[in-house]
């Protein structure tokens, strides 16, 4: 890690009022459940196609403002997403929980969320997960530094669950996609 | 001397009176005739209160919108990024489903249209408690849309507000550097497309719900120094104007 | 230090965007700049198997061969070690640290005409200046050597700001166009008055 979060954030973001960026959000969704008719599994996977694209091109704004250096164990890398990547883009900071044995897997808790301020699901969308995207996204910038993980929602406190929580599970690293010349 | 009945003042007429007699209906609870005496716990009251089935209805989690405190004295931000990625991957999904440039704008507009209505409502409600005043007037709504409005979403006022001279139902809201726009390029062969027709949604959907009805479009203007200037152009429907007029005219 | 020309290779060496910022260097054809390109990207990665062979490599991404992350092993610390080092100078001093990752690879190359240097993200994308040669080295190399290092440093310094300038411009610019297509060719104004007025 070269530069933290929180010097990021003081000294190399523009930032704006979070709520236009929540209500684009829900305008999105909202959009989405009306575009496939209520089926809500193929709103989770339109919302995580959109995040990955956008991840894949957010990593170099992450890697262009942070200096970040490659991550060599997971742990490192959850590190650095938790406390450098939420924090300059949304202003958050989750936390980390719930190893697995092999440091392969872990919990995200998100104690807030601002892509769901000012949302309240309708009794039958049980099966959205309406912060989706932001599975799409890391998944997405973790593929170009040649990690290919899963993500999921497990928990959300718009289901009424507790905490909201997500799964990062390490697949494999793309050992082919390493560009040339690293040491 | 008639027997007189006895009137407690806390039971209405008509419903009968309670006695020193009278059990309560569920075997539990205050008889004002007993007094004291009768919250006492017996064995079946006591049966009662063990084994009730009920649902908590105390408030446990603080996490529901409703409650929180939507006056937002402590506003939230983020980086203008993250807004510039999802703005720019909803212009290129919008831009994959749509079949050409007026289809995509239209499409951008929608997405703004539920932005506006709602920030209307949300600006409004925070405002109501400074300021008792509601816009009843095209031009005081314009400019409440221009300087309020455009604050509580972009962070400034937009830079100018005029009306057409030519045309009295068009008017034009002006800004030098869109903020949901800045990272975006328009290529040559996509002619006139303003991605900004976002905006133009939202002002459509603020001005609809005030009863303002008007369309709203998007439209690049750009000066050597201010490459992504966009003008909002509004079109006032004309049942708007008509009201004006019973209002006493246009106002400047 | 005079910055002629900015370009942009995408991961497989191809040519997506090419800036001649400041005049002073000629022209070459269309096809030259891409063989040009292609050259250095592949003499990039055939460089970085060059390596003497007392070279131990720092560190290797996610503990090398073994795909499982290894924690606590030896080689693995020594590694963090070594990265903070370079890590806690580059927070004393306020500065940006390179994520340069060609480590073992090219990074510069001096003429007496030119220098050129590279600069290659973590995702891949290269980054290469062409620029004036340093004045130094040629003329006072033999004489002092100390001020012709630090000198060395200045140039290399200076090209380490501005690919990391290029690097931000290119990610607000480029990254969140929607009209951009990955790894294709950048054709873009806003992103070319950017480009300029970094290079003023």
């Amino acid at each position: 890690m070269s530069r933290s979060g929180e010097e990021v954030w003081k000294n190399s973001t523009e930032k704006i009022n979070s709520e236009l960026f929540t209500l684009t959000y829900g305008s999105v969704v909202a959009q989405l459940c009306s575009d496939y008719n209520n089926n809500y599994n193929l709103v989770n996977k339109q919302l995580d196609s959109m995040g990955y694209n956008i991840g894949i091109r957010l990593i170099e704004e992450f890697l262009a403002k942070t200096g970040a250096a490659r991550c060599h164990t997971m742990k490192e890398t959850a590190e650095i997403i938790l406390k450098v990547g939420f924090k300059m883009f949304l202003n958050i900071t989750p936390q980390v929980d719930n190893w697995s044995l092999d440091n392969r897997q872990f919990s995200l808790i998100l104690n807030e969320n601002p892509l769901a301020d000012f949302v309240e699901l309708p009794s039958d969308a049980k099966d959205l997960w309406y912060s989706q995207i932001l599975c799409g996204v890391l998944r997405g910038a973790l593929h170009m530094v040649q990690l290919d993980v899963s993500v999921w929602f497990v928990k959300d406190v718009l289901k009424g669950d507790d905490i909201t929580e997500l799964k990062l599970k390490l697949n494999k690293i793309l050992k082919d996609e390493v560009p040339a010349g690293e040491d | 001397m008639s027997e007189e009945e006895i009137i407690l003042p806390s039971i209405a007429s008509g419903v009968k009176s309670l006695t020193v007699n009278d059990r309560p209906m569920h075997e539990f609870g205050y008889n004002p005739s007993l007094g004291p005496h009768s919250n006492e716990i017996t064995e079946s009251s006591l049966n009662i209160l063990l084994n009730r089935k009920t649902i908590s209805l105390t408030p446990t989690s603080t996490h529901s919108i409703y409650d929180r405190n939507i006056l937002g004295t402590k506003k939230h931000e983020l980086s203008i990024s993250s807004l510039s990625f999802l703005f720019g991957e909803v212009v290129s999904w919008s831009h994959r489903s749509s079949k050409g440039i007026q289809d995509l704008e239209n499409r951008l507009n929608g997405l703004g249209y539920k932005i506006g209505q709602r920030t209307l409502e949300l600006v409004k409600l925070r405002e109501r408690f400074k300021n008792t005043k509601r816009e009843i007037r095209l031009v005081e709504m314009l400019q409440f849309i221009h300087s309020t409005l455009w604050k509580a979403l972009f962070g400034e006022s937009a830079n100018e507000l005029e009306r057409s001279q030519d045309i009295n139902n068009e008017y034009m809201i002006t800004d030098n550097c869109p903020l949901m726009a800045k990272f975006i390029n328009i290529p040559k062969d996509y002619g006139n497309l303003n991605c900004s027709a976002l905006t133009a949604g939202i002002i459509e959907g603020a001005l609809d719900s005030a009863g303002f009805y008007a369309h709203v479009s998007a439209h690049s203007v750009p000066t050597d120094y201010m490459p992504q200037r966009t003008v909002f152009l509004i079109k006032v429907e004309e049942e708007v104007l008509i009201r004006e007029d019973l209002r006493g005219g246009p106002m400047n | 230090m005079k910055v002629y020309a900015i370009y942009i290779l995408n991961k497989a060496g191809g040519l997506i965007y090419q800036n001649d910022i400041n005049p002073g260097l000629n022209k070459l054809s269309a096809n030259d700049y891409l063989v040009l390109a292609g050259t250095i990207h592949g003499v990039h990665a055939i460089a970085s198997k060059l390596k003497p062979t007392e070279f131990e490599p720092s560190s290797k991404p996610f503990g090398g061969e073994k795909e499982i992350p290894i924690e606590s092993s030896a080689t693995f610390s020594s590694s963090i070690s070594v990265r903070d080092s370079t890590i806690n100078n580059d927070v004393v001093n306020g500065r940006w640290n390179n994520p340069n990752t060609n480590n073992t690879g090219l990074r510069s190359i001096e003429t007496d005409l030119f220098n050129v240097y590279v600069f290659q993200s973590l995702t891949g994308i290269k980054f290469i200046l062409i620029t004036s040669p340093n004045p130094i080295v040629h003329n006072v190399a033999s004489l002092n050597l100390k001020i012709n290092k630090g000198e060395l440093n200045r140039q290399f310094d200076l090209a380490k700001e501005i690919f990391h300038n290029i690097y931000v411009t290119y990610s607000d610019y480029v990254m969140k166009d929607p009209f951009y297509s990955l790894e294709m060719p950048i054709k873009n104004n806003l992103f070319d008055s950017k480009i300029r007025e970094l290079a003023k």
